[in-house]
């Protein structure tokens, strides 16, 4: 396996991505081609202690970078030499199995989409997180890709987010709900009422195995494997979960620290807090996917450090060897079936 | 041309062809994100050989008919 990492991508560019290509190649055994300017990776290197390059990792000079500055649309048009552009080529070339990314979310989404390009029929790539929920984590689809979305988007989000957690998360016949503010069918938006109905039909047809509107309190109590969304509620659950999670891990600091007693007490249950800190660690993560995208394609937070982009490998090479991509492209037409079936149906009735 | 140009947008939006006229909107009527519109710019710069068309070109296109005029305009020089 072979991932490519856009060293120049992220808040901590190189030196963390540097890091982190440097860790996984050890401790995964995965190679690794550095994307970036030739001369900078190698001084990079040679700060880290590195003076020759390790067996396994590899450099290929890209004179450019995307900064926040340009135009997400764009940017990979405009700068053919940046290190975003000339990794997602290589990936293309087949040069790597996936590619990984902390730079701009937008500018990736795009040149993802336009360059790799998405499945064919897939009309939206997503991201999709693992959130931290009472059942060991489930899917969120999308976080925060597509802030406007369609019945159909929200359709083959749910396949594609029911696939991922089949593949990379292991479970069997996973539970898909659609979030929402109540688990009647009348409650939301047009959209999540439109959705409700199709995926209503893709449960019955045998094609997922949906439970329902979830609301965001009992998908973070974990009642469901696939959290559908569009993205602007996807990433407003997404936020808030991280939020709370910061609030309950400081709350839960002062409250061991208040005295003598309470700091035995946290020397006691050590390993609970070890448990819980890790359950909320991004770090550990590493990043999101995009779904939907024919090739693995994986989006590492923007202030990634060493632990997050080797975290990111680690998920982009399990994503390349999930057979993800493949059953997704080879249930394409049913989502399409699914949806003109539905079409017919809503006509009918109107 | 607009017949052409009308089928490709047609397929990239998945829409009928026959709903799409001169004064169709990208972003109202299609939907259209800033990824469709370089998706399409990609695909007609292709099509018709015309050379990258920049942010300020794509900038000026809100409808079918402002697109088939810029290509028609490019095709020609």
């Amino acid at each position: 396996m072979k991932v490519i990492v856009d060293a120049m991508g992220g808040d901590n560019a190189p030196r963390s991505n540097v890091q982190g290509a440097l860790n996984a190649v050890k401790k995964y055994g995965v190679d690794v081609v550095l994307v970036g300017d030739g001369q900078i990776l190698l001084e990079c290197l040679k700060g880290l202690g590195v003076e020759n390059l390790p067996k396994g990792l590899e450099i290929v000079h890209a004179g450019e970078v995307i900064t926040m500055e340009d135009d997400p649309a764009t940017a990979f048009r405009r700068k053919k030499d940046s290190s975003l552009t000339v990794g997602l080529e290589l990936l293309n070339g087949g040069a790597g199995d996936a590619f990984v990314s902390a730079g701009s979310t937008g500018a990736l989404l795009s040149a993802a989409t336009l360059l790799t390009k998405r499945v064919k029929g897939i009309r939206r790539a997503a991201l999709a997180p693992v959130v931290p929920t009472g059942n060991g984590g489930a899917v969120l689809i999308d976080c925060g890709a597509n802030a406007e979305c369609t019945p159909e988007y929200l359709l083959q989000f749910a396949y594609m987010g029911s696939f991922y957690a089949q593949k990379v998360l292991g479970r069997q016949a996973p539970k898909v709900g659609l979030l929402n503010i109540g688990v009647e069918p009348s409650k939301g938006t047009g959209l999540q009422k439109e959705t409700y109905l199709l995926l209503e039909e893709a449960d019955r047809s045998g094609g997922l195995n949906f439970v329902g509107n979830v609301e965001a309190r009992e998908a973070v109590e974990g009642t469901v494997d696939v959290i559908v969304a569009d993205g602007y509620a996807g990433n407003i659950f997404l936020k808030t979960v991280e939020g709370a999670g910061k609030l309950l891990g400081r709350q839960m600091k002062g409250m061991f620290k208040k005295n003598l007693l309470t700091k035995l007490a946290a020397v006691l249950v050590k390993d609970g807090i070890r448990e819980f800190k890790a359950l909320m660690d991004a770090d550990a993560v590493g990043g999101t996917a995009l779904i939907g995208i024919s090739k693995p394609v994986i989006k590492a937070h923007g202030s990634s450090n060493e632990v997050a982009i080797q975290n990111a490998i680690r998920q982009g090479f399990t994503l390349a060897q999930s057979g993800l991509i493949d059953d997704i492209t080879a249930h394409v037409g049913y989502m399409s079936m699914e949806r003109e079936k539905m079409c017919g149906e809503s006509v009918e009735k109107s | 041309m607009f017949e052409e140009i009308a089928k490709i947008i047609a397929e990239q939006f998945g829409v009928e062809v026959d709903t799409i006229t001169p004064d169709t909107t990208f972003e109202e009527d299609l939907g259209a994100d800033s990824i469709d519109i370089v998706e399409l710019s990609m695909a007609l710069e292709d099509e018709y050989a015309i050379g990258e068309m920049s942010e300020d070109d794509l900038a000026g296109i809100s409808t079918v008919g402002d697109l088939v005029q810029y290509i028609q305009g490019h095709v020609e020089e």
